[in-house]
């Protein structure tokens, strides 16, 4: 019998090991973009200069001011639709509640940016509903600027608050509602005093989300902009300006950004912390029915709601399969688009799968070991994973994008080449969605289950692949579609690192909307639109909660 | 086979001392049982033994060979495991093949190896099953299997049986025992359950807040209990006070002498053991026999519970005292508070120091 001595075990290995590599491809990109922040693009010194620049010149303050409006406006409009949505699924019986739910599922994970630019072709100077109203002589509002961008938030963030609200008010104990009612509370008065407050720590969370995302969104005011300049479009237009020399400017705003999510984030866990409701599920909700004028207005309302959010995207369908002739639409329909996406653009869907699928397979590994060591080791070190997986979600793309490529792009990482370092943005960026999911399904794994494999004699990786992976399987691969979905879907960052050979679909789809060419963009759209739904059906397959699965 | 050896071993979760200096010697072959209340350490000290954590002193020795340095997965250990840990997604026999197939032993072996062990534990036509069509006294036989088919040095059952109901663990005991003389293999058995220790073992081990009280074997840990603890975590007690005068022990609570000699002579505060299944109560005041102590008492309750009547009485000294007995209509036609003698024999009294784990006197 050897005697093994006291090498550090194959957990302890893995724990470094992961350390290390969020320390290079998370901390470093973020701490690369703070020190820049403080240094003098002419003279390379230390220097504020570049946060006095920012904030006593007015552009950027205008900037800072316009994503701080729509950020707040796209929320409470995420939530004034989200919160009476999930009110009236969890509480009345609808018909067609989970058409309603998949469709907000569908709404959360379809690209982004094609809610922009589907609302252009809508509502913009050609739109077709803008040219309908026109014959009419009646003048649409424009869709361009704020209240544009407002709109289109409002409807691609509200499942967020929707789902997540209707989750909680799921699992209220109706005991609270009947004892209101039974001291004497009106029906509104109880859900105003009773259940709004039993879920305000799920609408909360809610919002928070919508907030970040809003703030951290590129595709939307770059597409609907006009002049109307968010810290994301000018982090991204300063770094193009900048290109060449240092980006200071850039990291600069991007560091303002970071502040604000931080903010969100942190004002968000105060307000948790005081409230937490503990409720025992003895007594659940039961669902009323309704009747007359209300039973009509309450299915108008929520299947409207969804149904205008869809909206974008069968519009996108819908014109991807219209005749054209170069970028014009000549009337009836034809596959002149899709001709032209495989002429044109065949690389860019090659690119995207290639660099989401190799993202998703190193996501898929890590997020495998590092829930291990989050569920079962008890050290500061997996402590500090655990927070390390929150980072990605408050950085923004265009951030994060900006920290890569001033960290690989010079000194000893100098030689990493475009397609890396996007397959390596993407994995970074979304490892917290697999982790999260597959770190949910190992809780559930009683750990005596590896033990036991330990005692008959398998070393740690093995019962870990043997027992462990086999028992998590469902959570690993729910969460590997859903970083997959949001991996090929990438746009902001992407657009600072790819160059002529790493297109990709989403910056085909943006630069093709630039240039006027809604045909291509829309097959290009549709083509995501398919993979997405896909992997929304295989997720639905694989999870026993298919409403939270995409939280 | 193999004996094992536990020298000093301590075992700290950040400042709570769930282990403090255990010493266990354990023949080759023998059933030795880990008894204690939730909380003393007995989980503890068998992860230990598994190699699951590592300990802050001490040594464990496995045919007096250390095997501290060693992993989990090498220290050729079998575990039950109490909530059986059986692998959900493979079948009973893959289940029970987990560990051969780990050892690589040959295809042909390894068959011959899990249909006997699945004899043995008489799940042969269970095979094919998975686990979840299985009932938790089978479950629990597979992990028995899983653990012998190894034929590890020593194996290890963590309350293997606490899970399952009444009738069925009295089942499985006798079947495990069985099991483990057939099999010859030195077994360290952990339960919080008296009756299942002392039916079982050959040596029970009664540990307390991380500390040994007493090891031997199940007779003299009831008959001779080393101090108070152990006297009354196992089995029933009564605990009557004690006064000294000149060179005698009395009770508080009745007349007479109980002890003297070596006994009353220092001075450490005593009690007084009685088990309540030698504690005679008769109605009236009665004069003691040769050799027998007489308390007079009130009587509080009386339960008749079939084989055996249960009593608690009142005793002069304001202490409540119960008996087991066989049912005796006139005590069970008494009123709550009637005059009743207690007669105990002078012999059946054991004095222990005046502590929680006071060391018996003698
Ligand atoms: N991982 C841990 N961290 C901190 N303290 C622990 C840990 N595991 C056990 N303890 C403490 O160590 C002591 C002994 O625990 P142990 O599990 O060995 O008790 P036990 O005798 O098996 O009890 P039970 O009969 O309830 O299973 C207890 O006080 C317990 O609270
Ligand atoms: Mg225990």
């Amino acid at each position: 019998m050897r005697i093994a001595g006291r090498r550090p075990d194959f957990w302890t290995v893995v724990t470094g090991v992961v350390l290390l590599v969020l320390a290079i491809l998370l901390l470093i990109p973020i701490l690369r973009v703070m020190l820049l922040s403080f240094v003098d693009a002419d003279t390379g010194n230390w220097t504020l200069g570049n946060y006095v620049e920012v904030f006593t010149r007015n552009f950027y303050l205008r900037g800072l001011k316009n994503t701080l409006f729509v950020g707040v406006l796209g929320t409470i409009g995420a939530c004034l639709v989200g919160i009476p949505l999930a009110f009236f699924t969890a509480r009345f019986h609808l018909w067609g509640r989970v058409w309603i739910s998949t469709l907000a599922i569908l709404v959360l994970v379809a690209p982004p940016f094609i809610g922009a630019y589907a609302w252009i072709m809508m509502l913009g100077s050609n739109g077709f509903i803008t040219n309908f109203f026109e014959r009419f002589g009646i003048e649409t509002p424009t869709i361009y600027g704020a209240h544009g961008i407002i709109l289109v938030f409002t409807l691609k963030f509200f499942p967020f608050v929707f789902l997540m609200t209707q989750t909680a008010l799921m699992a209220v104990n109706k005991s609270f509602e009947d004892a209101a009612e039974n001291l004497g509370c009106t029906p509104w008065q109880r859900f105003t005093k009773i259940t709004l407050p039993l879920v305000f720590p799920a609408i909360s969370t809610g919002a928070i989300i919508c907030f970040v995302l809003s703030i951290a969104d590129f595709g939307t005011p770059a597409i609907l902009g006009r002049g109307f300049r968010t810290l994301s479009t000018i982090a991204f237009a300063a770094y193009r300006s900048e290109l060449g020399g240092l980006p200071t400017i850039a990291v600069t705003v991007s560091m303002i950004m970071i502040a604000i999510s931080m903010l969100a984030l942190v004002v968000q866990r105060r307000i948790l912390a005081r409230r937490r409701y503990a409720s025992s599920l003895t007594n659940l909700p039961v669902k009323k029915r309704l009747a007359g004028w209300k039973n009509v207005a309450v299915h108008v309302f929520c299947h409207g709601a969804v149904l205008i959010a869809m909206l974008p995207n069968l519009v996108v369908v819908y014109t991807s399969f219209l005749k054209t002739n170069g970028p014009v639409f000549v009337g009836g329909f034809g596959l002149e688009s899709y001709e032209r996406m495989w002429r044109q653009a065949p690389m860019a869907v090659g690119n995207s799968f290639l660099f989401a699928l190799s993202a998703v397979a190193l996501i898929t590994i890590f997020s495998a070991l590092i829930s291990y060591v989050i569920v079962r080791r008890e050290t500061k070190a997996s402590g500090s994973i655990d927070f390390l997986m929150m980072v990605p979600y408050l950085v923004p793309g265009v951030v994060m994008a900006i920290g890569f490529v001033t960290t690989f792009r010079t000194g000893v990482f100098g030689g990493i080449g475009a397609a890396w370092l996007l397959i390596l943005l993407y994995f970074i960026r979304r490892l917290p969605y697999g982790v999260r999911s597959t770190t949910s399904s190992l809780r559930q794994v009683k750990p005596s289950m590896e033990e036991a494999a330990i005692n008959l004699g398998a070393p740690p990786l093995s019962a870990f692949l043997k027992v462990t992976v086999p028992l998590i399987l469902p959570g690993l691969i729910v969460g590997s579609l859903m970083s997959f979905i949001t991996a090929i879907n990438e746009l902001s960052g992407t657009l600072i690192i790819y160059d002529s050979g790493t297109l990709t679909m989403p910056v085909s789809i943006y630069l093709a909307v630039l240039d006027g060419e809604f045909g291509l963009a829309a097959a290009l759209s549709t083509v995501l639109l398919l993979c997405t739904g896909v992997c929304v059906y295989a997720v639905f397959r694989f999870s026993e909660n298919r409403d939270s699965a995409f939280l | 086979m193999a004996s094992v050896d536990i020298i000093g071993i301590r075992k700290l979760y950040g400042d709570v001392v769930a282990l403090s200096d255990i010493n266990i010697s354990i023949a080759s072959g023998a059933f030795y049982t880990l008894l204690g209340p939730s909380g003393c350490g007995k989980t503890t000290l068998l992860r230990t033994i598994a190699g699951f954590h590592e300990q802050n002193a001490g040594t464990i020795a496995v045919d007096g060979k250390a095997i501290e340095g060693l992993p989990a997965y090498r220290r050729d250990v079998g575990m039950v495991f109490q909530d059986y840990a059986i692998f959900p997604h493979i079948s009973v026999r893959d289940n029970v093949a987990f560990g051969l197939k780990q050892r690589k032993i040959p295809r042909a072996e390894m068959e011959q190896r899990v249909a006997e062990v699945l004899d043995v534990v008489q799940l042969g036509q269970f095979a094919d099953r998975m686990p979840h069509e299985l009932s938790g006294g089978q479950q629990q036989r597979v992990g028995l299997a899983r653990a012998i088919v190894i034929r590890p040095k020593v194996l290890l059952m963590d309350e293997p049986l606490s899970n399952l109901d009444a009738r069925l663990r009295v089942d499985l005991r006798a079947e495990l025992r069985r099991i483990q003389q057939e099999l010859g293999i030195t077994t360290i058995y952990v339960t919080h359950d008296q009756e299942e220790a002392l039916a079982m073992s050959d040596t029970v081990c009664v540990m307390h807040q991380g500390v040994i009280q007493q090891a031997a074997n199940p007779l003299d840990i009831y008959l001779h209990p080393a101090n108070r603890f152990v006297a009354t975590f196992v089995g029933a007690n009564n605990f009557l006070a004690v006064t000294r005068q000149g060179d005698g022990l009395y009770l508080a609570s009745a007349g007479g002498v109980v002890a003297n000699g070596g006994l009353a002579a220092d001075g450490r505060p005593l009690v007084c053991g009685v088990r309540p299944e030698v504690v005679r109560v008769v109605p009236g005041s009665v004069p003691p026999g040769d050799e027998e102590v007489a308390i007079p008492a009130s009587l509080a309750s009386v339960s008749f519970i079939g084989r055996e009547m249960e009593v608690l009485v009142r005793t002069e000294a304001d202490e409540v005292v119960k008996s087991f007995a066989r049912p005796d209509p006139a005590v069970i036609a008494l009123q709550p508070g009637s005059a009743v003698t207690l007669l105990v024999h002078r012999s059946d009294l054991a004095f222990f120091e005046d502590s929680e784990t006071g060391r018996r006197a003698t």
